[in-house]
């Protein structure tokens, strides 16, 4: 039986218990943790509202724009909403420290908002969401990405259609 | 006292909730004198309903759903789900995302194994030798939360392929690992062969006969050790399991002794098999990055979960939410050996008996 | 190639006289997943017979209330389909039937049972009405006990013959046939994510805390 040798290793290694809270506690960096939205990148094709399996997510419209709401009591982490997002504007940090007192239970929620525009073209109200750049070949520069966002979606489709020239 | 001529019987109720009873089980036991005489199981406790909530989730919610049925065999269940969704949609993973998927489902064995046996020495009463063993589970599970993201709901699958996917960095972190592991566990197998105190309170202990493990229909480990010969991933194999070397350990005694140490082989060949995929790891896409609507129609597939063979039962329609969705976890199966197994055992060793069969009641009820 | 013996569906038919629909599929790792539809309830007791005999294992028994086919305007192929779980009538206007003549109108059930033989699976599919019953396999297969038990608490099948046929996970004091029944959704979750909870969420967050 050598669990003496095991007993010596552990006596020379110390305990194996974390130190945590007076020390870090051991965070990977893939950890699943809270969720981050960021307006700015959002389509706003609400795909992470469906695939959500706790009906965590939730968009609404309101006369500012477009709110996005996740509440973390009903999230289970799954990253489902980061893993089909299009355009990363959802993501999991490795942030795990949510703990909170049950007073504050309703204000663990990660709020985001699209905001309304004036289209650039037609003067229509739209939402300032990402554009959609699948079809834009070849890749649109700088000064092309900021006229296709600050119109409306049917004049970007329309400037994307009168795009097609040639290089 | 006075003594009997004719041991009386009692009933004792073990569980639901008892400090040796890994699930809550509510366990009728009629016992003579310390032996048990009859076992009447009442199930129920952790019955969640979730058959109903699949059917009212969208296929993509459900691989999520699926995975919280249970959390040590949680990688079993999004898998043969998402594999019996792919079956009707005729989706085919592209080929990297099928050795991912075994190397998820084999990493998730070992904390399984290990976390079963560590249990196992725990109700022996070898309680330095259960910390160690949890110990050694520990550099699973931080790799597991490093690869994954998380110590147990990994969420590695989704339908067309897995979420996640491995650099070097992350293959040179699990060789490491892995080895740890190895070395520790070829130790387990020594130990369980030699110790004493192991050895007197498992070997011929629970014992399930070969012809009582055919009639009841039990899987996994527990029908290994019986002298059944029958593991999901050869003779049905699925994902990158057709090449792979897939080693089926079995024992001929069916004691907690076998049982357990059929398990700790098992976890020597899923290191080698995460080592030969790590090894043959293929270029390219790990899923098929799209959202198919799954169409109309059925599938029956099976995977071997740590405790044995998984079935998932999958009917579709026309809308976004299955129809059906049925599955047949592995301790279901296994409850009614203990009838067996129990039969004639002290009342000292229920727990570990119990035990032996790795039970999830959380699987079983769903 | 197939662990299914050759002859397997000329087995299941003389077992079953009034008449089986068998189709069977091998997908690319050599594995064979078969399908049998029996056309008549009472037949699954010599079938399951001759599947004992073959050493059969049963690995589960699904029971399913198929919903009856929306009306269609025009008809799908008349052949029966490889599921054989319905045929279109001449008739739009009669009630689609199931292999065998039970009414798909949305209250009768398909209960299917997985064997596995040696490594394929073989799934026996019988279709029960409303109010009928199926003779239990429990005498053949010791573990279709807990799966009988379960599916007369799931849904209102009578399984005769059944040697102890008490509850298995719920409570006596719940009504059976649980999955006929609809479920409001908030009881559901708990109240997890109704519209209510959020409006209250929106609201706590616009307060002071």
């Amino acid at each position: 039986m050598n669990f003496l040798t095991i007993f010596a290793r552990n006596l020379r290694q110390g305990p194996q218990t974390e130190a945590f809270p007076l020390g870090p506690a051991f965070t990977p960096e893939r950890l699943r943790g809270r969720i981050e939205f960021n307006a700015d990148h959002c389509e706003g094709c609400r795909i992470c509202e469906r695939v959500c399996p706790a009906n965590a997510i939730r968009f609404a419209k309101t006369p500012d724009g477009m709110t996005f709401d996740c509440w973390h009591n009903t999230c289970v982490f799954c990253g489902n909403c980061e893993f089909y997002c299009p355009t990363d504007a959802i993501h999991q940090t490795n942030d795990w420290d949510l703990s909170h007192v049950n007073a504050d239970k309703f204000e663990m929620v990660e709020h985001g908002l699209i905001p309304n525009q004036k289209c650039a073209e037609c003067g229509a109200t739209a939402l300032n969401t990402a554009p959609v750049l699948k079809n834009a070949k070849p890749p649109l520069s700088d000064a092309e990405y900021a006229e296709l966002r600050a119109r409306c979606p049917k004049c970007r489709a329309k400037y994307l259609k009168n795009r097609k020239v040639p290089a | 006292m006075s003594t009997h001529n004719v041991p009386e019987t009692f009933s004792i109720p073990v569980g639901p909730l008892h400090v040796a009873l890994e699930e809550p089980m509510y366990f009728k036991i009629d016992v003579q004198g310390e032996t048990v005489s009859h076992v009447d199981i009442n199930a129920g406790h952790a019955h969640r309903g979730i058959e109903y909530l699949t059917t009212k989730r969208s296929m993509y919610q459900n691989v999520v759903l699926t995975e919280r049925i249970c959390s040590l065999c949680s990688n079993s269940h999004p898998q043969t789900f998402a594999m019996a969704a792919e079956k009707i949609a005729g989706i085919e993973v592209p080929e990297r995302g099928i050795y991912l998927r075994s190397v998820a489902d084999e990493m998730k064995r070992i904390t399984s194994h290990l976390f079963n046996v560590a249990l196992l020495v725990h109700l022996v009463g070898y309680e330095t030798y259960f910390m160690h063993m949890m110990q050694v589970r520990e550099i699973g599970q931080d790799m597991l939360e490093s690869i994954f993201g998380n110590r147990q709901d990994i969420g590695a699958m989704c339908i067309g392929g897995v979420r996640y996917d491995l650099d070097d960095k992350s293959i040179a972190y699990i060789k490491g690992a892995l080895a740890k592991i190895e070395a520790e566990v070829q130790d387990f197998i020594k130990t369980f062969k030699t110790n004493g105190a192991i050895l007197r309170r498992t070997k011929g202990v629970g014992v399930l006969t070969h012809a009582d493990a055919i009639t009841c229909g039990v899987v996994g480990p527990v029908a290994r050790a019986s002298g059944v010969d029958y593991d999901v991933r050869r003779e049905a194999p699925y994902a990158a399991y057709d090449r792979l070397p897939l080693v089926v350990h079995g024992a001929t005694d069916g004691d907690v002794w076998s049982r357990a140490v059929v398990r700790l082989e098992e976890i020597l060949t899923s290191i080698d098999i995460l080592r030969a995929c790590l090894r043959d790891l293929p270029d390219g896409p790990v899923n098929i990055n799209d959202r198919p609507d799954i169409p109309p129609g059925q599938a029956v597939t099976r995977s071997e979960a740590p405790r044995g063979e998984v079935i998932y039962y999958l009917r579709t329609n026309d809308t976004p939410q299955p129809e059906r969705v049925k599955w047949r976890v592995p301790t279901f199966m296994n409850w009614d050996g203990l009838r067996f197994m129990l039969q004639d055992a002290k009342v000292a060793d229920i727990a570990m008996i119990v035990n032996s069969i790795d039970p999830c009641l959380s699987c079983t009820e769903r | 190639m197939s662990r299914l013996p050759q002859d397997l569906e000329a087995r299941l038919a003389a077992a079953a006289p009034a008449g089986v629909e068998f189709s069977a599929e091998t997908d690319s790792y050599g594995v064979t997943v078969a399908w049998c539809g029996l056309a008549a309830a009472a037949d699954l007791s010599p079938v399951a017979a001759l599947l004992k005999e073959l050493g059969a294992r049963l690995s589960m028994i699904t029971c399913t209330m198929p919903s009856a086919p929306e009306e269609e305007e025009e008809d799908e192929d008349d052949d029966d389909s490889e599921d054989g779980e319905e045929k279109a009538e001449a008739a739009p206007k009669e009630t689609p039937k199931s292999f065998g003549g039970t009414p798909l109108d949305g209250t009768s059930y398909e209960i299917d049972y997985h064997f596995d033989i040696a490594g394929d699976a073989l799934t026996v599919i019988a279709y029960v009405p409303q109010g009928g019953g199926i003779p239990s396999l429990t005498p053949l297969f010791r573990n279709a006990d807990w799966h009988e038990r379960e599916m007369m608490e799931l849904y209102a099948v009578a399984v005769t013959g059944h040697p102890d046929p008490r509850r298995l996970f719920l409570d006596a004091s719940v009504d059976g046939a649980v999955l006929e029944r609809l479920v409001p959704f908030s009881t559901l979750v708990n109240a997890a994510s109704t519209k209510g909870l959020w409006e209250r969420l929106l609201a706590g967050k616009k307060g002071a805390a």
